[in-house]
């Protein structure tokens, strides 16, 4: 049942990428590239939640993969398939020393920590004069017999990076995931490496991201410090809870119907950070699973007994 | 020396506006389990309206003691009516519940930022000031208006020191954040500690947003940078501890102090960030964490 599922998603993915080839390059292809982009940074922070922690770290990965395939793309000219995974590499690889030191530590000190790390890499893209201080890197292009191509490009490397996530999820390794946040003691018990599996689901985690960060530079063409605030983080979120954090969709969900509604609001001149700010507000008091839980039976069929649940919450 | 004079009543004077914030965000982690990243909003929200009624009262023919004196109690009144408001509403659904409440907090954020930028204006706003001059202490000099700021809240720092360690209230505060179960078992009622307990803090938060406004260029995004230093100090300190709140913060604003004068303030502000991150790798739950 549930690889019919993935089937299915598999083949509407390939379907928009191919449908989206045909928009050609204006606003409309636009809004594609982000929404894909949002869903894949959307579903990393729900990938890291498979562990129980928060990663506002996003932001600082983003960065640093949007800053690497600048720099490799405009400085050393290396090519672009070279380039382009770079971002995702040097993510992962910094993720792994940042992830190594925090990930000792559990709930409010590693949300607080990644905020951080987020608002200091920003001073650092500032502070360094080669990579362009305040006003950033410009001319980040993709080789001319991809730019025709360049949105359904996007569309299906998210596509098949979300979906590479969610087989790992359901693999036993994302099961030791969950068992890491149901009981720590529990899985340490039973021989689970904690720590290093903790650091292995971060850095999955902060590869994807730093891809999303490389694309975000490929389709900008140019960065900018001001990029990789913790506001990225924020809406993040927001995707994630309109979304709804308990199906592999909701990320996807969220990104498509707050985008949207963010580029309608904004012809009426409403401002975004207020948009954003009362969806997730609303989302909270109002939809605590999302749009995913709203949207019908199935996509919320095989979650676990709402008793369960309940039962869970109280043992906390 | 006399720099070093300089520095250290620099450090004093941020260190008391921080440590009033970070005194804030470890009260209500510490009753509620929750990190709450609106507290910034209140803060900036007193300060916003401290820098709006002052000037517009002494336009109004006040004098300039008693505008400041509506002033503050508009700006900590208002602030704090938004507090309850926001408790009400929300925070009250997402007690001990970490995530929930920290999303909650951070679409708040975005809510009120984009309503203040639409109803106050991006523009950066300033206070004339209550008294004029400097004051030279021992060769270093100060202005005599961050003189009298300082000494106000060293004394409410000390004064909250005070109510958490010796009131009833302070007591039953306390108890809480220790355990909250416990706490209910011996007869504290939690419900109405927690409410109480997120007022103070915001009360705290909007004091020090009023305090700071007339000696700062007060704008919309105000409370940002001192919400990242806040929870730093926080987190150095441990979360839900009083005194180390209080350590974190002055430690960080002798960073940016010495740092800023003798590098730049930027290289102050990773020297931060290096510091909590080693401090991490010996004492995961911060100096005076529990665990």
């Amino acid at each position: 049942m549930a690889n019919q599922k993935f089937f299915v998603c598999c083949v509407a993915v390939l379907a928009i990428a191919v449908a989206s080839h045909f928009f050609g390059a204006g606003y409309g292809a636009k809004l594609m590239i982000w929404i894909a982009l949002a869903a894949l940074v959307a579903s990393t922070l729900r990938f890291v939640m498979l562990i129980g922690e928060l990663n506002f770290a996003t932001a600082a990965f983003y960065g640093i993969g949007a800053y690497t395939a600048g720099v490799a793309t405009t400085m050393l000219e290396w090519p672009f398939i070279v380039s382009f995974l770079a971002g995702g590499v040097v993510a992962a690889l910094i993720s792994t020393v940042f992830g190594f030191i925090t990930l000792r530590t559990k709930g409010p000190y590693f949300l607080l920590i990644g905020f951080a790390f987020a608002e200091v890499m920003r001073i650092i893209y500032t502070k360094m004069d080669w990579l362009g201080g305040n006003s950033g890197l410009i001319g980040i292009f993709v080789p001319e017999a991809l730019d025709v191509y360049l949105t359904p490009f996007v569309i299906l490397v998210s596509g098949s990076l979300i979906g590479i996530l969610y087989l790992i999820e359901v693999s036993n390794v994302g099961k030791i995931f969950t068992a890491i946040k149901d009981n720590e003691g529990v899985a340490r018990s039973v021989g689970i490496r904690v720590h290093l599996s903790k650091v292995a689901c971060f850095v999955i985690a902060s590869f994807a991201v730093g891809i999303a960060g490389s694309l975000h530079a490929y389709t900008n063409n140019v960065i900018s410090p001001g990029d990789f605030g913790f506001l990225l983080s924020t809406f993040a979120l927001a995707y994630l809870k309109v979304g709804g954090e308990e199906h592999p969709l909701g990320p996807i969900l969220g990104a498509a119907l707050l985008i949207l509604l963010n580029a309608l609001a904004l012809d009426s001149g409403l401002n975004e950070h207020i948009f954003y700010g009362a969806a997730i507000v609303a989302a909270m008091l109002l939809l605590p699973k999302g749009v995913a839980g709203l949207v019908g039976r199935w996509f919320t069929a095989d979650r676990c007994e709402p008793g369960v649940k309940v039962v869970a919450r109280r043992a906390q | 020396m006399e720099n070093l004079l300089q520095l250290l009543l620099t450090t004093v004077q941020i260190g008391s506006v921080y440590v009033l914030f970070a005194l804030g965000l470890t009260i209500i982690f510490g009753v509620l389990k929750i990190v709450n990243f609106a507290h910034s909003q209140f803060f900036t929200l007193s300060a916003l309206l401290v820098a709006v009624v002052i000037p517009w009262l002494m336009e109004e023919g006040y004098s300039l003691f008693n505008a400041y004196l509506f002033g503050l109690v508009i700006g900590i009144a208002g602030a704090a009516m938004l507090g309850v408001l926001t408790y009400q509403v929300g925070f009250r659904w997402f007690q001990r519940d970490m995530v929930g409440s920290f999303i909650l907090s951070a679409g708040l954020v975005l809510l009120f930022e984009g309503i203040y930028l639409e109803v106050f204006g991006g523009a950066v706003r300033s206070v004339p000031p209550l008294v004029e001059g400097t004051i030279s202490v021992l060769g270093a000099g100060l202005s005599a208006q961050r003189l009298l700021i300082c000494i106000i809240a060293v004394m409410l720092t000390g004064g909250l020191a005070w109510v958490l360690a010796k009131t009833r209230f302070g007591n039953a505060l306390r108890a809480v954040s220790i355990d909250h179960e416990a706490a209910m078992l011996q007869g504290i009622p939690y419900k109405s500690i927690a409410f109480h307990g997120f007022i103070f803090a915001t009360l705290i938060g909007a004091i020090a947003g009023a305090l700071i406004a007339p000696v700062s260029s007060v704008s919309p995004t105000f409370g940002d940078s001192f919400l990242v230093k806040g929870f730093i100090a926080v987190v150095i300190g441990g979360l839900g501890s009083v005194p180390g709140a209080i350590i974190g913060s002055l430690l960080i604003a002798a960073i940016e102090a010495f740092g800023g004068f003798y590098f730049d303030p930027s290289s102050a502000s990773l020297a931060i960030f290096v510091l909590v991150m080693l401090m991490l790798l010996v004492r995961p739950n911060g100096v005076l964490g529990r665990g």
